[in-house]
């Protein structure tokens, strides 16, 4: 018997997202109470953290109600105690049909907390899957580091919440500075992401090059059990784009092997602004996946337009190949926004 | 980072790894969804307050099958309180319910050679390395091994073939 459709037929049990939000919920809780970190925990600005996130994570904004209202409301509702350590701030910028608005801020020793929320008014240019990735900039007056995380989003409201954390290098307390300025800043978000698991790359492995034609380049990066950080990697010359790939803001550029080994190539038009990536992996007819087992990454600038390649190394032989078929899984984004949106505000 | 987020971001860093994973493990052996949530839940606080050092991810995923499939068992001592899952409600939790005959077999057979059959040829763990995680020798595991697949291909093919 092929015990192949066991494996499928139970790793497509999936946790509902309702079941894994209240798992989080319960044991954030339940660990908050244990004994262990009641000795160790200081209540008051991790309490506010936790109770905000939650309220981020699980309640609907209104409609008709704006979003910092909401937010700010509902700290209340949960915990006045929590959410008198939060500073209203509510000062916002439009831009693109889009509002960028600072809804509150805590300091607490070296470091602040910051919620922001960004609203389409026009149309749905923001969704669930929106990331601010490296175009957000906080302009602070002293040495920071800065994190900023997807709180939340409201589909009503067609509002997402980030949670913004701040926090002074040299480790002295934020206090002595109260009063002083931080811009906070966005220039685009990219949204509308899609997942593509498990799909099918139509390419007959028997038209595979045996001696693909190489090219020496200076690999940005890398990945995976093989991965050796090299100076130098030979990798295949970028054919055209293969026609029958079926992923758009991904291309197959490449498929050969090189010193006895299977190299797939793909490439990423213009990466900065859109994040699209993947990988591929074969599978043979009983279901048996191999992963690459190593990936590098290089990168070509030909005047404006710049395309980041990733090369995976599978260990297989051309004979070996003919048994697998090619499959991939890939990350795109459907839509890049720009603008600029910039509020200061003091800390307080 | 406060230590509070620190916890949420322990939790969530092991739900998002672990969580789909050590569900599916637990629905099987226990056959009811409440129970497995509980055991899902339970394990994630023994992992946050005991805090084990972990050498790999591997040994981090193998200390959180153990510990489930423990506690599992402890639920099924008292299991005539909770019912087992229907295959309807069984098939909501799949994303193929086509598929799922293979999946009504498998609970159709003793849950102890449930666990072990999903731990071979689901999570890839050799004889050795399950029977560390259930407390049984490998020969015992691959006694297991053996009957399991005898009793699911009796149960498959007499069902489903």
């Amino acid at each position: 018997m092929d015990h192949n459709p066991l494996k499928k037929s139970v790793e497509s049990i999936a946790m509902p997202e309702a079941m894994k939000i209240r798992i989080i919920r319960q044991t954030i809780s339940n660990a908050s109470k244990s004994e262990k970190y009641r000795n160790t925990v200081s209540w008051q600005k991790p309490a506010i953290t936790a109770a905000i996130l939650l309220l981020c994570f699980f309640i609907a904004i209104p409609i008709g109600v704006t979003a910092s209202e909401t937010i700010y409301g509902l700290m209340y509702f949960v915990s006045p105690e929590i959410a008198q350590f939060f500073h209203p701030v509510q000062k916002s910028d439009i831009d693109n049909g889009i509002k960028m608005e600072v809804v509150s801020s805590y300091i607490h020793g070296d470091t602040a907390e910051i919620y922001i929320t960004m609203q389409d008014l026009t149309g749905d240019r923001i969704d669930e899957t929106i990331d601010l990735y490296d175009s957000y900039a906080i302009l602070a007056p002293f040495d920071s580091s800065a994190h900023c995380e997807r709180a939340g989003y409201d589909k009503n409201t067609k509002t997402a919440t980030f949670f913004i954390t701040i926090q002074n290098m040299n480790g002295r307390d934020l206090k002595s500075i109260l009063g002083d300025k931080v811009t906070f800043t966005v220039r685009q978000f990219l949204s509308r992401k899609k997942e593509y698991k498990g799909v099918k790359i139509p390419y007959d492995f028997t038209s595979v090059s045996q001696a693909g034609i190489t090219q020496q380049v200076s690999p940005t990066g890398g990945g995976g059990l093989a991965y050796e950080d090299k100076d130098v990697l030979t990798v295949l010359v970028p054919n055209e784009p293969y026609t029958g790939f079926p992923i758009e803001g991904v291309s197959l550029t490449g498929i050969g092997f090189i010193d006895g080994k299977l190299h797939i190539q793909t490439a990423v038009e213009d990466p900065l602004n859109n994040d699209n990536h993947g990988f591929m992996y074969l599978t043979d007819k009983e279901g048996n996946r191999q992963e690459g087992e190593a990936s590098y990454y290089f990168i070509t600038q030909n005047g404006d337009i710049r395309v980041d390649y990733q090369e995976e190394i599978f260990s297989v032989t051309p004979e070996e190949l003919l048994k697998y078929e090619l499959y991939g899984e890939f990350y795109v984004s459907g839509l890049m926004t720009n603008g600029k949106w910039s509020v200061t505000f003091p800390l307080e | 980072m406060t230590r509070l987020q620190d916890i949420a971001e322990k939790v969530e860093t092991a739900v998002d790894t672990y969580g789909n994973m050590l569900f599916r493990i637990c629905l099987v052996m226990l056959g009811n969804e409440r129970d497995a949530e509980d055991v899902v839940q339970d394990t994630m606080l023994k992992l946050l307050q005991k805090a084990p050092a972990f050498e790999s991810p591997e040994h981090q995923k193998a200390w959180l099958i153990r510990t489930a499939s423990n506690r599992c068992k402890d639920i099924k001592r008292f299991q005539f309180r909770h019912p087992q899952i229907g295959m309807t409600e069984l098939q909501e939790y799949t994303a193929n319910p086509e598929d799922s005959g293979i999946l009504e077999a498998l609970m159709g057979i003793p849950e102890k050679f449930r666990i072990v059959l999903i731990l071979y040829h689901v999570e890839g763990y050799h004889t050795y390395e399950i029977g560390k995680m259930l407390g049984k020798s490998a020969s015992a595991i691959k006694m297991r091994l053996q009957k399991g697949h005898k009793l699911l291909k009796e149960k498959y093919r007499k069902e489903f073939l």
